[in-house]
């Protein structure tokens, strides 16, 4: 798929959007919100309250029973799976837990997006990944398969693989859990670089966090009985690598 | 009264559950192949990568068994057809006894009983562990149909696999058959080869080709399904698999005797006989 072809994500949008797992309180109750964008956001709410969730529904892993989910104005809740891809190529998204594919090496689940959508050439494709691995110094457990490997390296490969692709929205789901400090530094750093080269423009993070956070300059906002309020003041950047 | 009404009302809720589940089976099926026509990026390489991994697991690893399952098979049929056909002077139908027992009726089953005792229980499992484990949630986010990348390959896989192990079944199971019982009887190859080549009719490659295609399909569609019905938690795996060969076994051997049922419907109406 060439990527110039792709659709640049501009604005996302919730208007009456419902959302609530079988059996479960409503996470979003006729929610209309306008996300903050060019920006890093930091979603917050208690425990539990469904920010998973609101990822999950972001990214197009979940359907919403009832409302509008506006990408670009373009309501994306009836589209079908490829109706939906060249929106889903331009987000990336990452688990809190799992989701690396158990019978692949970890080289090989990072560059499964680029390989399987042939959004870069073979080698090119490579020398990303490549890169990517040297940086974080995974070398040595680029051929093992997830089950051989820490954990730390396992949520490192994961989240690479959420942001290989360079998307414009990348959605983090406790991307801190498991990484050391000098990891977590490296990997904000990752991050930014990508956001000065136009790249990863509208990250969402969803954490606890506030020690990784807070290596951003970031907005709040809280997801609270089932709907999302924005922060008024944008917290200041306190940490800045270098 | 109201014992009646809750006897009705049981079997109604067991109808409808069941033909509601044969629906969503169905359903898998065309989904499984629409996703993988819709589904640009999916090379052929991959799919071909996925297909001929499957064959081998399910149809060329199976060989030893399946091997072992035809010869006991066949022989037994040889000496019990023989030593029978023998006393009512008839031992020149040992062909078409063999064609029928073995080839239309014997071999779809057991073959289709191996494959879900071997591949259904991994496909199931293997499914059902990446569904716990999030990597079908993964592949979505990424922008990969598990019904394309996951289901249709083992699908096809599977069918491709079933026939190949049927077709080896027969051949072993008729020829082998033969030959290890020939200490204990003394018919000419000649004469047992003329007495197949005349009870062959085009309704054998017909019924082999319909029970053993259907029967793969059937076994890979119903343990996808399963592996895929997984929610949360890898502790369902066992029970989603138990499930999957189940249904699977159910459903196979259904679908064989309806075809034999209509088959033989067809026959006794062609005699007139209906």
């Amino acid at each position: 798929m060439d990527v110039k072809s792709l659709p640049s994500i501009e604005s996302i949008r919730f208007e009456g959007l419902t959302f609530a797992h079988e059996g479960y309180d409503p996470t979003l109750r006729a929610c209309d919100f306008e996300f903050p964008m060019n920006s890093v956001v930091w979603v917050k709410s208690e425990e539990g309250a469904g920010k998973t969730s609101l990822l999950q529904v972001m990214a197009g892993l979940l359907i919403p029973q009832g409302g509008s989910y506006f990408l670009n104005d373009h309501d994306v809740v009836p589209m079908s799976f490829e109706e939906f891809l060249p929106y889903r190529l331009k987000i990336g998204f990452t688990f809190d837990y799992g989701g690396l594919i158990n019978n692949r090496s970890i080289f090989d689940n990072i560059i499964l997006p680029l390989n399987y959508h042939d959004l870069l050439s073979p080698a090119d494709a490579q020398h990303r990944v490549k890169e990517m691995i040297e940086r974080f110094d995974l070398g040595k457990y680029q051929k093992e398969r997830p089950a051989h490997v820490p954990g730390r390296v396992r949520k490192l490969a994961v989240l690479l693989r959420g942001l290989i692709a360079y998307p414009d929205m990348l959605l983090l789901d406790d991307p801190s859990i498991g990484l050391g400090d000098s990891t977590q530094m490296a990997f904000a750093e990752l991050l930014k670089e990508l956001h000065q080269q136009g790249h990863v423009k509208h990250l969402f993070v969803s954490s606890h966090d506030e020690r990784f956070m807070n290596l951003f300059s970031h907005q709040i906002i809280h997801l609270s009985e089932g709907l999302l309020y924005k922060q008024a003041n944008v917290t200041e950047r306190i940490v800045v690598n270098g | 009264m109201s014992a009646w009404i809750e006897r009705v009302d049981g079997l109604g809720r067991f109808l409808t559950s069941n033909i509601e589940y044969t629906l969503r089976i169905f359903l898998m099926v065309y989904l499984s192949l629409r996703a993988t026509i819709l589904d640009k990026a999916q090379g052929f390489r991959t799919i071909v990568g996925v297909i001929a991994a499957q064959v081998y697991f399910t149809g060329w690893q199976a060989l030893p068994i399946i091997s072992a399952l035809a010869l006991a098979t066949g022989s037994v049929l040889v000496l019990q057809g023989l030593g029978n056909l023998t006393l009512l002077g008839g031992s020149e139908m040992i062909g078409s006894l063999l064609l029928v027992t073995l080839s239309r009726e014997a071999g779809p089953l057991l073959v289709a009983l191996v494959v879900v005792a071997r591949s259904g229980t991994a496909v199931a499992s293997e499914v059902g562990n990446m569904r716990a484990n999030r990597e079908i949630e993964a592949l979505e986010s990424m922008g990969i149909n598990p019904l394309s990348f996951i289901v249709f390959p083992r699908i096809l896989g599977g069918v491709i696999s079933v026939l190949c192990l049927a077709f080896y079944f027969n051949l072993i199971g008729i020829l082998g058959g033969f030959f290890l019982t020939k200490p204990l009887h003394d018919m000419p190859f000649s004469f047992f080869m003329d007495s197949l080549s005349k009870a062959f009719t085009m309704d054998d490659v017909f019924i082999f080709l319909l029970k053993n295609s259907f029967s793969g399909m059937i076994i890979f569609v119903v343990c996808c399904y399963q592996g895929l019905s997984v929610k949360k938690s890898p502790h369902e795996v066992p029970q989603v698999t138990t499930q999957a060969v189940v249904n699977s076994i159910i459903y196979v051997t259904v679908f064989n005797l309806t075809v034999t049922a209509f088959f033989y419907m067809s026959k006794l109406k062609s005699m007139g006989v209906l």
